[in-house]
């Protein structure tokens, strides 16, 4: 039988607000625990929380720019649920009047375009941390450590509808909202610190049914490279256990990151009732049109907007992609070469390739102050007219990543101009036959292999600044008569 | 007459004037204390020792002229769930018998500015749940009126000691009537104002939407006087209003409508007696009354019963010997939670959250909280209605005098009855305050309320005022204390 997985996204994105969600504590980030904390992220009795306007103005941003519908009166809601790291035992988040609903994020995948539909966008605080000593669960530990550094720090969940088909589009998905939020300057973006979390629910069907298959919910995937082995791993889980005539059961699976396996969470969590009710201390956010307005003028230029100019300079949507992907300085040095090379594709080569590349060997992240897009774009004129040969461009660029020199002094100090004056080139050629001449005839004779023995003679004989194309292109003309 | 009987504005002008010093009140305050507090029990905590410099440095600065205010000096009692930085706050619970507070509220910072002497930590209902500090983990207290007779609720700790002269005059907060009733009970003048014009920062929130903070005094211009010291606006309290007051006629132009479904059964005619007399004495001033009808005031009980304790539901989640507080043993987290909450919590506290637990559930959300949320604002609708046409609302502040220590104890919904009056002044964020009117046959005090609409605070209390001085309430509490 075949089965059609089904998968949708949950993603916490943590904001970089200077201060906590609902009050004046720095968000800090340091391994050092319970350096940053007051009686309100702290849940002491008496402490109130009042909004962070900075972090209200940061999530309509993203509801923004995912096309979201902008809720006039959001609410915050109390999460109720016992745990030792949520100081209040409830969770200030939002219910039934998020920031923002019914949106859709572009994004690329396999060199196409499609579009993630979002469910929606809301606000919560995020938890302490806790850390079970001894066996690592909270039922069993011998004790357990709290941190509260963490204990409010805005968090914006972002929920896609149950749309996704692939572990691969999971994948983009998750890499366009991570760039999406790094243009938007409302994260640090960095998986690998926990600034952006993701959670999968996932089902397969029936191919021929209508009805989506039981939903399993995947926690605890830190990576990109999780998410998609984690996703690949269950889909495949389900899909045996429905070839085996088993049901699947409504549940939190883990993913082990070591065994590479999702198993099966405590049921208890399944079936929670948080009592979520409108939060008395907080009123309502309103996020009328003059505040969205205010906000829309704040809306900096989007991924998929990057990837559309990319694109008209000749760049394929998949290049575009990786492109859009990279850091600022990236994009705006491929539009300033691009400006005056006029082509995209050796431009895009190039800086994904060689720039990069030459920048990792020498152990530098950015371009140095005196380095110029002109510079490049200089070489890659240089090349494209035939004055210096590719590796000599290769050259010129190491050069001027390690000191403050023109390429054409580059140039004409390791003399990597190249002759292309054919007359020149031709009585070059006409020596170097006439004083090889038994070469010559060997060549006549069907020894082919010893054409570019000719031509590296022809090449020393000028200093090496022969155009070796033109030589090759001499030599066989000549060889013919 | 003793000092201690005299009006804070009196008081200060005999500071200012050197006729007596601060240090000298503070002595007699505390006397006073020492003949009352074994019997009466108002306080969890007295703080004599802990002001000597201070009270020093308040004698100080009247001799130099330079006191901060008409507060400098005054000795005022703090209801114990109002954090004071470095002192317990226990909110009669055993869940706190030994948390300090880390920081004080705000209505305690702007009392600083004006070095008020703070007396002591006040009895209360267990996290100001109850009708007649009977509900405290730490014992009950008793009316200096008549000491068999409960001082009323929640906040019966304040009102007994300024009825018992061993405060001038006390902070306590009203959720549900928690200021006005027990103030009724004691003789006293007690304000709950507008919602959102006293922070509720450092006050431990039992339900938030509901909850305020005011002053309980003998008269009402103490409570102007306290009531301008601790209002406006506050940045740690997103709910606190920066709205200006507003005025409304206060004097002759006034008129004031009787509230008719408080003036049915279910109210004793003690009660009903004096607002009677309190009507006829506006009408000899030329003030026009009317009846008025706010049918949904009888479903005011029921809508607070859903929730204030789905509030408090949540609010009380916290305490759960984690961070501070009790804390039981348990083989596990969710175990010591699960038995700190058990032990700590007495048994009015746990019947509230396990109400509001069970009205937020899922499945019965909307038949209780959803519900009652809808008949709150219809009935906020009401009032809204109502004072189109009267400027003032007037009632009995609690449907009987104090009764008998332990009389409600084994009816809980007997006691949720003594708010009835009071309630919907909380529901629909409205100033209120209860003024002592007379004594009943018993020699027990009897009060009645007034209501006004939102922000109009200062016009009530000079309403408030004009027909304090008509009544002329000028009894004291029973010969043993004196
Ligand atoms: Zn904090």
């Amino acid at each position: 039988m075949q089965y059609n997985p089904t998968i949708g996204i949950e993603t916490h994105v943590e904001l970089k607000t200077n201060s906590k969600m609902f009050c004046r504590c720095k968000v800090v980030d340091t391994e050092e625990p319970n350096v940053s904390l007051c009686p309100t992220c702290l849940g002491l009795p008496g402490a109130l929380p009042v909004p962070n306007k900075k972090a209200i103005e940061f999530i309509t941003l993203l509801a923004l720019s995912t096309n979201c519908k902008i809720t006039k009166q959001g609410m915050f809601h109390r999460k109720n649920y016992f745990y030792p790291d949520l100081p209040k035992n409830y969770q200030i988040s939002q219910f039934d009047l998020p920031v923002g609903i019914n949106g859709s994020l572009k994004i690329v995948l396999n060199d196409q375009e499609a579009e993630v539909a979002i469910e929606r966008v809301h606000m919560e605080e995020d938890t302490g941390k806790s850390t079970h000593m001894g066996t690592g669960r909270i039922d069993s530990a011998t004790s357990t450590a709290l941190d509260f550094n963490r204990s409010g720090v805005p968090l914006v969940e972002i929920v896609t509808k149950p749309v996704l088909k692939t572990s691969l589009e999971a994948v983009a998905y998750i890499e366009e909202l991570r760039q999406l939020v790094l243009d938007l300057g409302i994260s640090e973006g960095k998986l690998e610190k926990g600034n952006l979390r993701f959670d999968a629910n996932i089902s397969v069907a029936n191919s021929e049914s209508d009805v989506l298959g039981t939903k399993v919910e995947i926690k605890n995937m830190n990576s990109l490279r999780s998410l998609e082995r984690a996703i690949d791993y269950e889909i495949e889980r389900q899909i045996k256990a429905l070839n085996n005539g088993e049901i699947i059961a409504q549940e939190t699976r883990h993913w082990d990151e070591g065994k590479e396996v999702t198993k099966p969470m405590r049921s208890k969590e399944g079936s929670a009732d948080y009592r979520y009710f409108s939060d008395p201390d907080i009123p309502n956010m309103v996020l009328d049109e003059e505040f969205v307005n205010i906000i829309k003028s704040k809306m900096p230029k989007l991924p998929y907007q990057k990837r559309l100019e990319l694109m008209q300079t000749g760049l394929s949507i998949g290049e575009a992609n990786i492109l859009s992907k990279s850091n600022d300085w990236i994009v705006k040095l491929f539009h300033d070469v691009y400006s005056t090379t006029k082509n995209s594709s050796s431009t895009y080569n190039w800086i994904t390739g060689e720039l990069q590349g030459q920048m990792r060997k020498v152990e530098i992240n950015e371009l140095p102050s005196w380095f110029k897009a002109d510079s490049l774009s200089e070489i890659i004129n240089l090349i494209e007219s035939n004055k210096i040969s590719f590796s000599s461009g290769k050259v010129i660029l190491a050069a001027l990543l390690v000191k403050n020199v023109t390429p054409y002094d580059v140039a004409k100090e390791q003399n990597l101009f190249q002759e292309n004056d054919s007359e020149k080139i031709l009585q070059i050629v006409k020596n170097v036959i006439t004083e090889n001449s038994e070469v010559v005839v060997r060549i006549k004779n069907g020894e082919d292999k010893l054409i570019g023995f000719l031509v590296g003679l022809i090449i020393k004989s000028s200093g090496g600044s022969i155009n070796p194309s033109i030589a090759k292109d001499l030599l066989s003309k000549e060889l013919e008569e | 007459m003793r000092i201690e009987n005299k009006s804070i504005r009196e008081i200060n002008s005999l500071f200012q004037k050197k006729e007596i010093k601060p240090s000298e009140l503070y002595k007699q305050v505390f006397e006073n204390t020492a003949q009352s507090e074994s019997v009466l029990h108002a306080h969890l905590k007295l703080f004599e020792e802990d002001n000597l410099n201070k009270v020093k440095l308040s004698d100080e600065r009247y001799i130099k002229n330079k006191s901060l205010g008409l507060l400098d000096g005054i000795p005022i009692a703090i209801k114990d769930n109002i954090n004071l930085k470095g002192y317990e706050t226990t909110c009669s619970s055993k869940m706190l018998s030994n948390y300090i507070s880390p920081y004080s509220a705000t209505v305690i910072n702007k009392l600083d500015e004006q070095q008020v002497l703070y007396t002591g930590k006040t009895n209360l209902d267990e996290f100001a749940m109850g009708s007649s500090t009977e509900n405290s983990a730490y014992g009950l207290t008793r009316n200096p009126w008549n000491t068999e007779c409960v001082p009323g609720g929640s906040s019966g700790g304040s009102a007994a000691s300024v009825a018992a002269r061993s405060s001038i005059a006390a902070l306590g907060s009203d959720t549900g009537g928690s200021i006005r009733q027990p103030a009724s009970f004691c003789g006293l003048v007690g304000f709950k104002p507008t919602y959102g014009t006293v922070s509720r920062f450092g006050l431990i929130a039992f339900a938030s939407s509901l909850d305020q903070i005011g002053p309980i005094t003998k008269y009402v211009d103490d409570t102007r006087i306290i009531y301008h010291s601790i209002r406006g606006f506050d940045p740690k309290d997103a709910t606190s209003v920066s709205d200006k007051p507003v005025i409304i006629p206060s004097n002759k132009t006034a008129k004031v409508g009787v509230i008719k479904e408080l003036m049915e059964e279910g109210v004793s005619e003690d009660a009903k007696n004096e607002v009677e007399k309190i009507i006829k004495l506006l009408k000899a001033q030329g003030i026009e009354v009317i009846e008025v009808s706010l049918p949904l005031i009888k479903l005011a009980i029921s809508i607070y019963y859903l929730i204030a304790p789905a509030e408090c539901s949540a609010n009380l989640a916290r305490f759960d010997g984690v961070r501070y507080g009790l804390r039981a043993d348990g083989k596990t987290s969710y175990e010591m939670m699960e038995r700190t909450r058990a032990q700590g919590f007495g048994s009015e506290v746990k019947r509230r959250i396990l109400l509001g637990t069970y009205a937020l559930s899922a499945g019965y959300f909307d038949a209780y909280y959803g519900k009652a949320l809808l008949a709150r604002k219809k009935m906020i609708d009401e009032f809204n209605q109502i004072f189109k046409q009267v400027d003032y609302l007037i009632s009995p502040t609690t449907p009987t005098q104090a009764f008998k220590a332990g009389e409600k104890t084994s009816n809980p919904l007997e006691m949720y009855m003594s708010d009835l009056c009071t309630i919907p002044a909380n529901l629909a964020g409205l100033p209120s305050i209860s003024i002592p009117t007379g004594l009943s046959k018993e020699k027990l005090p009897l009060g009645v309320q007034i209501i006004s609409k939102a922000l109009t605070d200062d016009s009530l209390l000079d309403f408030s005022e004009m027909i304090e001085k008509e009544v002329a309430f000028k009894e004291e509490p029973s010969d043993w204390i004196k």
